[in-house]
């Protein structure tokens, strides 16, 4: 039973075409993030799931129920900005009561001093009371009820934020770089808490991230978006070891994939330099080989090329290394390897032939697999001596 | 002025970090010299004339006599049973009565209409503002012939409606209300881009929160968001069109000059008139020292009230 | 308020676009009746007909009335003279004075600044009899300097360009003095060039008050060719004109026209000078 589901979604402001033609299903209870760089539209796509801005063409669905055309007070979500936009003249207690203030008294009732005459919003601004107070401990912030947002840190305010969000128990969730506006540490703390949160509240989410690391470590599946399109949904592990777009491999990991340019020759080698690597491809003509850093091994064999800078990390080593083509590497390496490791040294990586990928120029991903002989043939080996 | 308490606070020790590297004899002398032609003229043009005004106000000293002698409190007790004076004040009171709250609601309105389309707001924004630049005695020479009671297009209309036709400011039961009018005129535009600052420093995220926070309506969401983040510039207007509105001068002194009978004098006119057309000064200083206590009220009021109530730091 | 409201259709916003109108129709009434009368023959004017548009244009007239017996061009020059006079010496003296509140720091300094919120809480209304008697006994009145001396001061100049220099970088001024400059010229060749947008808005701010102001000529002029704007048309109100209102609109147009197209060519910049420096009226 899908929770929130767009389908075929396109936004133009004016001439620019901001989205071309989304589709997402978000199932109930799942957390999907949606990443990739600024100004990819992924913010836009938020705002219209909320309903804080109108689709040019598509639909929009949220529990089943068609809100394409519903104002977003009507949608029966809730959203975390990244500023967290709390009402600066109220307290935490307030911010927090609005949302259901605003659904549950009728306009009679919100009016000032109601609660102390009407008996029916007396009941309700009881019952509100308890909710709140129920959701500020779930998030601890039950001490900071009578603060006002400019007396809390940045790390409390998200928290508030977070808690007007739950209070009312939505049947949507929506996170808009949540985390943007707090420190390094604090910001990893605040991803494991909201993955608690969100198994403890069990609402469909979706979180805007423009960190893939963030969204790597948080979500159920990645939503990569670049220029106004979708390009793949997929499990963190499915998107980081099989993308089906070179610019996917390229926006998710840290440090980047290796990207290398090569050749399929017509016989279906492949070739970096003018020298086989070990895959066969039913592609021809130049392609990308790409490889995660862990996938490159310091061996007597493989892609030459000279050290060019050393970075100690304490479990492993980053080497970056230069090729004979030109292109630099990175590789994830022991720190006991480190020892040979003197800038300007001539090295030899070796690639897990297996986890190694071709991409089109074009960005498409193609098919490779390893050549079993030529594994075994020393075919780098005069490259690295010479 | 608002901010200023807040500001010169918390600037202070950040400041320092240029300050010390330079601090000794040589600094002093070059912070002095940089302000020596401000501090100068200050003492000459402000703080000097502000002692012999204070000072003044105790005198019976009238411009070309020979001498003065200090009278004490006599220049106020003589305001208590001056019939103009007493007109004065009541006239600028219900001028400002009418021009602060009118101007300023009228304004408000109007910055929140221009606010709520993308169509005309440079055109608007501009008619409006137009009053702030025009020169008041001139406008005011133009705002008399629409007023005049026989050839005015506004009694034109009047009498065409079959309604009466006042001579707005030449009865002294219409002067107030019209030059009232006028100076609501004048004090819209200005208060009017202070406010559309105002509204354009909201955070949009604010209306957007509100808007899935449940909230319907304009007139809601009004309420939750644009009065209360308007609260600073609303105080801040408030206090600087009183203090416009007790300062009113150019107008009365362009259309009635305090007539009729004094059914328009006010402070500033008082002042003028008591001292450039009678020369009594001591007395024309006595009544400024009277107009400076009420401009000062409001200041403190001001910031008394402003960074209490609504700054939400 | 909403960004929904602002992409909304034409009918959808003829309400707003209706009252918005209305009070613009009234914001505009003076201009427009100014403009016509000024172009209408006497004897229209008194007919009192709602006409805008005149039968007989009596444009040569009105204007040439005004301008064979008002020196127009001599109120405006003044007026020019005046409001320059008066911004360049407060810009001269307001910004090294700034400078020194703002980024450095001396003993006396807090109290100096004491000094200057004094000033901004008092109306130069207040001084006026005491810088009578100053400009009387020493023989200025009638002179530009009685126009212009009061004001060269301006304590606003100082509150607003401290609040302005303090959000420059102090490591802007380091570098300046590691570059060999003196604090001298620091304040004009480093300071004032990153004080534009603040020393526009001010200037905007001082010509309008100062080029409307009534009050001041008022006290200290009383020959015809030291007159301001202001003063001009009040003189030309009760002398010449009386009720001859085609000529009195003429004379009050032409006076009021240099700032308004001034105004008309630069809104964005007049409106922010405005705003910016919205805390004193």
């Amino acid at each position: 039973m899908a929770g929130i589901v767009v389908e075929n979604v396109t936004k133009s402001f004016g001439d620019t075409k901001v989205l071309r033609g989304v589709s997402l299903s978000v199932a109930d209870g799942e957390f999907v993030s949606l990443v990739g760089p600024s100004g990819c539209g992924k913010t836009t796509l938020m705002r219209i799931i909320a309903g804080l801005e109108t689709v040019t063409s598509g639909e929009v669905s949220i529990s089943a129920r068609q809100v394409t055309r519903l104002r977003a007070a009507d949608r029966d979500v809730a959203m975390v900005f990244q500023n967290y936009a709390l009402y600066p003249h109220l307290t935490v207690r307030q911010n927090m009561a609005v949302p259901l203030v605003m659904r549950r008294l009728t306009t009679a009732e919100r009016l000032p001093f109601a609660g102390k005459v009407l008996p029916s919003a007396r009941a309700k601004l009881a019952q509100i009371r308890t909710d709140v107070t129920h959701a500020a401990e779930l998030l601890a912030i039950d001490g900071l009820m009578e603060r006002k947002p400019a007396q809390l840190s940045g790390g409390q305010r998200q928290r508030v934020a977070l808690g007007r969000a739950i209070v009312r128990k939505p049947s949507a969730f929506l996170m808009d770089e949540p985390l943007s506006n707090l420190d390094a540490a604090l910001r990893v703390t605040t991803r494991t808490e909201i993955v608690a949160l969100h198994r403890r509240v069990g609402a469909s989410t979706v979180y805007v991230t423009h960190d893939q690391s963030e969204a790597m470590t948080m979500s159920d599946r990645i939503a990569v978006m670049m220029q106004g399109e979708l390009l793949q949904v997929a499990t963190p592990e499915e998107i980081y070891a099989n993308p089906v777009d070179l610019r996917v491999a390229r926006f998710i990991g840290s440090p980047a994939i290796n990207q290398i340019s090569a050749n399929v020759t017509s016989s279906g080698v492949v070739e970096v330099q003018g020298q086989p690597v070990g895959l066969v491809s039913p592609a021809r003509g130049p392609v990308v080989l790409t490889i995660r850093p862990e996938d490159l091994t310091l061996g007597s064999q493989g892609l030459a090329g000279t050290v060019e800078h050393v970075e100690f990390l304490g479990e492993s080593v980053l080497l970056h290394a230069r090729l004979g083509g030109g292109e630099l590497v990175i590789a994830r390496v022991a720190p006991s390897d480190r020892a040979h490791l003197g800038i300007g040294r001539p090295v030899a990586l070796a690639l897990r032939l297996d986890r190694a990928m071709l991409f089109a120029t074009s960005n498409e991903r193609l098919a490779c697999a390893p050549t079993d002989d030529v594994a075994a043939a020393p075919v780098n080996r005069e490259a690295v001596n010479g | 002025m608002a901010d200023l308490a807040l500001t010169s606070g918390t600037a202070m020790p950040r400041e320092g970090v240029a300050a010390r590297q330079t601090r000794g004899f040589g600094t002093i002398l070059v912070a002095w010299m940089l302000m020596l032609p401000a501090i100068v003229t200050y003492v000459l043009m402000i703080l000097l004339p502000l002692v012999v005004v204070l000072a003044l106000a105790f005198t019976d000293y009238e411009f070309g006599a020979p001498g003065f002698r200090f009278i004490g409190l006599d220049n106020f007790a003589e305001m208590l049973g001056d019939r103009t004076f007493g007109a004065s004040i009541r006239n600028t009171l219900v001028y400002s009565l009418f021009v602060v709250p009118l101007s300023i609601g009228i304004a408000l309105l109007l910055a929140v209409l221009i606010e709520a389309g993308a169509r005309g707001r440079a055109f608007f924004r501009a008619v409006f503002f137009l009053p702030v630049v025009s020169l008041t005695v001139a406008m005011a020479t133009a705002w008399q012939y629409l007023l005049h009671p026989s050839i005015g297009p506004l009694n034109a209309v009047l009498r065409d409606l079959g309604l009466g036709t006042p001579n707005w400011l030449g009865a002294s039961e219409w002067v107030l209300v019209s030059l009232g009018f006028i100076g609501v005129w004048e004090n819209v535009g200005f208060n009017l881009v202070l406010f559309l600052a105002g509204l354009t420093a909201i955070p949009r995220d604010l209306y957007a929160a509100a808007e899935i926070d449940g909230v319907r309506s304009g007139w809601s969401k009004f309420w939750l968001v644009t009065w209360p983040m308007l609260g600073p510039t609303l105080l801040f207007v408030l206090i600087i069109t009183m203090t416009r509105a007790i300062r009113v001068f150019d107008t009365v002194q362009t259309l009635t000059q305090g007539g009729p009978n004094n059914a328009s004098e006010v402070l500033l006119r008082t002042i003028y008139q008591e001292a450039f057309h009678y020369f009594r000064f001591g007395y024309s200083a006595a009544v400024t020292l009277v107009f400076l206590a009420i401009v000062l009220a409001l200041m403190l009021v001001q910031t008394r009230l402003i960074d209490r109530r609504v700054h939400y730091g | 308020m909403a960004e929904p409201n602002a992409t909304r259709s034409l009918t959808a916003d003829l309400p707003r676009l209706a009252l918005l109108g209305l009070a613009a129709f009234i914001a505009l009434a003076p201009y427009l009746w100014m403009i016509s009368v000024s172009m209408k023959p006497q004897s229209e004017v008194f007919a009192a007909s709602l006409d805008l548009i005149p039968n007989e244009l009596a444009l040569i007239e009105n204007y040439g009335k005004v301008l064979e017996r008002v020196p127009v061009g001599t109120y405006i020059l003044n007026g020019l003279i005046v409001c320059f006079g008066i911004l360049v010496f407060q810009i001269l003296f307001a910004v090294p004075a700034a400078y020194a509140l703002a980024k450095l720091n001396f003993p006396g300094r807090d109290i100096v600044f004491g000094f200057v919120m004094l000033g901004l809480l008092v109306p130069y209304q207040t001084t006026a009899l005491p810088l009578y008697i100053g400009f009387a006994t020493t023989g200025l009145l009638d002179t530009y300097t009685a126009l212009i001396a009061p004001f060269v001061c301006s304590v606003f100049a100082i509150f607003l360009f401290r609040q302005f220099f303090r959000a420059l970088p102090d490591d802007l001024i380091n570098a300046a003095r590691i570059d060999g400059m003196g604090e001298f010229s620091i304040v004009w060749r480093v300071i004032l060039p990153n004080a534009w947008p603040a020393a526009t808005a001010f200037a905007i701010f001082s010509v309008v008050a100062h080029w409307n102001d009534l009050f001041w000529p008022l006290v200290v002029v009383q020959k015809g060719d030291l007159y301001t704007p202001a003063m001009g048309i009040l003189a030309f109100r009760s002398v010449e004109a009386g009720e001859d209102y085609g000529a009195l609109m003429a004379a009050a147009l032409l006076v009021t026209a240099p700032l308004v197209i001034a105004f008309l060519f630069a809104q964005r910049r007049f409106i922010e000078g405005i705003t910016m420096t919205g805390l004193k009226g």
